[in-house]
């Protein structure tokens, strides 16, 4: 008879990959994000996070509708706003520089958690992520995500893959808001408001950014945090006469 | 016969979408299906190779753990040569 365990809370002795990527494009940073997905699903011993900001765009989850984004596709398009429906859950969310961008690539089954745990997780970190920072924040667990002063500034929407995370948790900390009255982010309708505009302290992403590795690398329980700049898949690829010979 | 049946996910679920029809051959681990929990999206992957038999579940219905979504014929039929 085989005698069914628990499983631990969380999985000792761990590393993640962090990868600080700077400004990337949405299509990029998908094509990357499916890349180390399909390598932590082989290896579950390892886990990746990729941090970055998007050039203002749009991205509709499972939950959103197109109804959700005020301009129409005239206008996103005389704008600049690509929008990419994402298998995802959550809605419509907007990206614009000042934000940060967080996407746990996690093995959910070799850390013992359930996907709701994950998404509840990702929601009390963006609460105790902004209490540092001062700001008189409370979860929202229908709407996962994080508010203060009734206006969400955090937006948490992933995506489940063979126990494997992909997308994530995006934060404002210090965008412009005025953008956020054309898109209802998550179906709300009041515009999001950010962690520069609830704080009494300054704000600023690079500390938003770190504070969110450690945070995430403590909350999972990895106890080694590497940490890269760039990822050799979006390195530029040397044009084809310029390889070696018969490569 | 193999269903499909829908794990404990920690949260309150729903049925998303299907991503292949009845008579669609599958292999173990394809994506056949979506499920959604508040925030989050899960794939659901085909426990068996086969030929899907029936699609149960449809867009909305609320999905309590270890309900059947669908099932598998386990043997692969072949398409007519």
């Amino acid at each position: 008879m085989t005698e069914s365990r628990e499983p631990a809370p969380y999985a000792p002795a761990r590393a993640l990959s962090v990868y600080l990527l700077g400004t990337i494009e949405f299509d990029a940073l998908q094509a990357l994000q499916r890349r180390l997905a399909f390598d932590v699903s082989g290896d579950r011993d390892t886990a990746a996070l990729l941090v970055c900001e998007h050039p203002t765009g749009i991205t509709i989850g499972r939950a959103g509708s197109a109804a959700h984004v005020r301009p129409n596709p005239h206008q996103l398009e005389a704008r600049g706003w690509p929008v990419n429906w994402v298998a995802r859950g959550g809605g419509a969310v907007l990206h614009v520089p000042g934000q940060v961008a967080c996407y746990p690539i996690l093995p959910l089954d070799a850390l013992g958690l359930s996907p709701g745990r994950y998404v509840r997780e990702l929601v009390s970190l963006s609460v105790e992520l902004a209490r540092e920072f001062a700001v008189d924040a409370v979860p929202d667990f229908e709407r996962p995500g994080a508010r203060s002063r009734g206006r969400r500034f955090a937006s948490v929407g992933a995506n489940v893959r063979a126990n494997v995370t992909s997308f994530g948790l995006l934060v404002n900390a210090h965008p412009d808001l005025a953008p956020f009255w054309e898109v209802r982010c998550d179906g709300d309708p009041l515009p999001m408001t950010s962690l520069a505009r609830e704080s009494a302290h300054r704000v600023r992403a690079q500390t938003v950014r770190q504070r969110l590795v450690e945070l995430i690398a403590a909350r999972f329980a990895f106890d080694r945090v590497s940490v890269f700049h760039t990822h050799p898949a979006l390195l530029p690829r040397h044009p084809y006469h310029a390889r070696t010979h018969g490569s | 016969m193999t269903r499909i049946e829908v794990p404990d996910l920690g949260a309150p679920a729903t049925f998303g979408q299907w991503h292949v029809r009845a008579g669609d051959r599958v292999r173990a681990g394809d994506r056949v299906a979506e499920v959604l929990i508040a925030g989050a999206v899960i794939d659901v992957s085909a426990p068996a190779s086969g030929t899907l038999a029936e699609r149960t579940a449809r867009a909305g219905d609320p999905l309590p753990p270890g309900t059947t979504i669908g099932t598998i014929e386990d043997r692969l039929v072949e398409p007519p040569a």
